[in-house]
């Protein structure tokens, strides 16, 4: 028994390692902000919360490593010393690969080469088939909001699209387009093209919409034109774009477009990634409505 | 092969993390810039879905150390239901207690087997645990808040297909699916006596898994040391996370790597028959291992170009199976077993969303 102590707490010692790397690096995505570079705001807590148990956990194991004994607790059931040194080498390995590429390179968001992969959307994602069809099922609570909110953005001169409820306003807009066609509008997002696209007059002003992780951001956009002689732009590039707003047809159905008048580069926001927030929806639709005093237009009526 | 050289691992481990993040950073940069952005983009889906499911490992490592200390198997025997319906209709609804989602379920599960849980039981609680559950409740209604017969759909074929898994697991599958020596009732007679002996004699001819879970069933009696039982919390905790994270880690990073390098389009040409959009569906749920919190809203995005039912089938097959979860159930379960189980829920979820589609949704 006493022969193995040393390979045992070697196993210890870079597991311990491993898992203090893992908390030091949740601590400073956390402490940095790039956290939401991978993670939607619900998920935070938990990830805060998970490095309390990884640096217990690291505690422990180097404790056990380096002042452990041989006898008392060690019922030998968590020693994994079997197996090659290769196999080791390469699970140790697998467990420091996002460490280092965590640590190593600079943080960065998902931009145009994530977009072509996932497939941009062009429009409002948040809408479904029978609402673009117009045959809504029945008058439910969000067809409701969403009239709303279409009746409180149409009083804005220019419509502002808010980060914080864009996939929402972009997709009011959707709904009631012909209402808003001439409408000025202002919004911002990173530069995408699709193949097809006339690299000098056309691009697509994407944002990502992001549920839970990474994994199911998904790019969608609208289609700005360009008027002037502009100069290029370049893709992933950041962008803020006033103009009027148009219909076109794309891909068979017809979407909201922006025609530019005037398109200024900003930093990279803070906060790059759209959530899902129906409370924010909410919260804004009353501040609207506080402010305007609650005059609308015609344009919810049509429901 | 235990020999007393614990500095033999270190150098080599030290450079082969190395030189592998190294080919990660240098391979692609000759190639120009747009590599470049493929390695960013991988890197921000990788280290995006690991953290996504990092804090869930660790909870289902934590909740599988704390069945392993304090439940015991006479325990867990008077709470299991003698009547096998009963069994998995209980087990059915077990996700309604447990909100885990797939990547906690399955160091809880092993435990649970390996104290006495019956294997078909323990099945239909890994297929509903991750659907039926109020968490995936909110998150589908969310998603599909202006089509409700989706969610309803979504809980009641998944509240099907595990049950009748669960009873063709109770009728075909009798012997012990872990990947393990049978934990038979020999053993877990003689352990008592020769734990110590008998490990030594197993370490040397056989792999890691085997012998890791070997261990698992063998030290049982260690939960008599009460005093230092927050130790063995610590203990087992960590080396369930090791045990689990290295197939989570293969998995994200196979996952990251189809979504940062196959473009959707692609595989959505696959998909465009009435027949072949449930297969590419399913499919596609098997490839982006999305967690089931958070599928509802990726699967609405298709609302426009794919069936109700293989919408469906998405979300049914995803959390049930998918490439995360699958290396996660290879590392627990024989081959034989995951195979089985597979084939099982591809065939049940297809007709199940097909019956659906037919009589449910497209009305």
């Amino acid at each position: 028994m006493m022969k193995e102590g040393p390979v045992f707490r070697s196993h210890e010692l870079i597991r311990a390692l491993i898992l203090l790397g893992f908390a030091l690096y949740i601590a400073r995505l956390s402490a940095t902000g790039y956290l939401q570079y991978y993670v939607a705001p619900e998920m935070y807590p938990w990830l805060r919360l998970s490095v309390i148990p990884l640096v217990a956990l690291s505690l422990n194991l180097a404790y056990r490593a380096l002042f452990g004994t041989k006898n008392g607790m060690d019922c030998h059931c968590e020693r994994p010393v079997a197996g090659s040194k290769l196999k080791h080498s390469a699970i140790y390995a697998l467990f420091i690969l996002p460490l280092l590429l965590g640590s190593l390179l600079p943080d960065k968001a998902l931009g145009v080469t994530a977009a072509s992969k996932k497939g941009m959307i062009l429009g409002s994602p948040v809408l479904t088939r029978e609402q673009l069809d117009g045959k809504f099922k029945a008058p439910d609570k969000y067809n409701v909001e969403f009239a709303e909110l279409a009746k409180l953005l149409y009083v804005q001169e220019p419509i502002e699209v808010k980060p914080e409820i864009y996939s929402e306003i972009v997709g009011a807009i959707q709904l009631f387009k012909e209402e808003f066609k001439g409408k000025k509008i202002r919004l911002s997002g990173f530069v995408y093209r699709d193949e097809g696209m006339s690299p000098d007059h056309e691009f697509v002003l994407g944002r990502f919409l992001v549920q839970c992780c990474t994994a199911d951001a998904y790019p969608f956009g609208v289609p700005i034109r360009l008027q002037t002689n502009h100069p290029a732009i370049r893709n992933d590039a950041w962008l803020e774009v006033e103009g009027n707003l148009i219909t076109e047809i794309r891909e068979g159905r017809e979407v909201i477009a922006v025609a530019a008048e005037r398109v200024t580069e900003i930093p990279r926001p803070d906060t790059p990634y759209i959530y899902l927030n129906s409370k924010e929806v909410e919260q804004w639709i009353q501040k609207a409505r506080e402010s305007s005093g609650g005059i609308g237009p015609g344009s919810a009526e049509k429901l | 092969m235990n020999e007393p050289f614990p500095l033999r691992i270190l150098p080599i481990l030290a450079p082969a993390a190395f030189i592998l993040a190294c080919l990660t950073v240098l391979l692609p940069l000759p190639a120009g810039s747009i590599n470049l952005s493929y390695l960013y983009t991988f890197r921000t889906s990788f280290l995006g879905i690991l953290l996504e499911a990092l804090p869930f490992v660790l909870l289902g490592s934590l909740l599988s150390s704390l069945v392993h200390l304090y439940v015991s198997e006479q325990l867990l025997k008077k709470w299991i239901p003698k009547n096998p319906a009963a069994g998995i209709l209980t087990a059915c609804i077990l996700g309604l207690l447990f909100p885990v989602c797939e990547c906690g379920m399955i160091p809880l599960i092993r435990r649970l087997i390996q104290k006495g849980m019956p294997v078909y039981i323990a099945t239909v609680f890994i297929l509903s645990g991750p659907i039926i559950n109020p968490v995936v409740f909110g998150a589908t209604y969310m998603a599909f808040r202006m089509y409700p017969e989706m969610v309803y759909a979504r809980m009641g074929l998944a509240f099907f297909v595990a049950a009748s898994i669960g009873v063709m697991i109770y009728i075909t599958w009798k012997s012990d699916p872990l990947k393990t020596a049978p934990v038979s009732k020999a053993h877990s007679h003689s352990h008592h006596a020769y734990h110590e002996h008998d490990h030594h004699d197993h370490d040397d001819p056989h792999d890691h898994h085997h012998n890791h879970a070997c261990h698992h069933h063998d030290h049982h009696p260690h939960s008599n040391h009460h005093e230092k039982k927050w130790t063995s919390i610590f203990v087992h905790t960590a080396d369930e996370f090791f045990d689990m994270g290295k197939y989570l880690l293969l998995g994200c990073m196979l996952t990251a790597g189809i979504q940062s390098f196959v473009a959707k389009e692609s595989l959505e040409s696959i998909g465009s028959g009435p027949v072949s959009a449930y297969v590419f569906m399913m499919g596609f749920a098997f490839l982006l291992s999305l967690c089931s919190t958070s599928d509802a809203f990726v699967a609405q995005t298709f609302l426009h170009s794919f069936s109700s039912g293989s919408l469906l089938a998405f979300l049914v097959f995803g959390p049930m199976l998918d490439f995360k979860n699958t290396l996660m159930l290879l590392s627990v379960f024989k081959t034989k077993f995951v195979i089985y189980l597979a084939f099982l829920i591809c065939t049940v979820v297809f007709t199940g969303a097909v019956a659906a589609d037919a009589f449910f949704l497209s009305q």
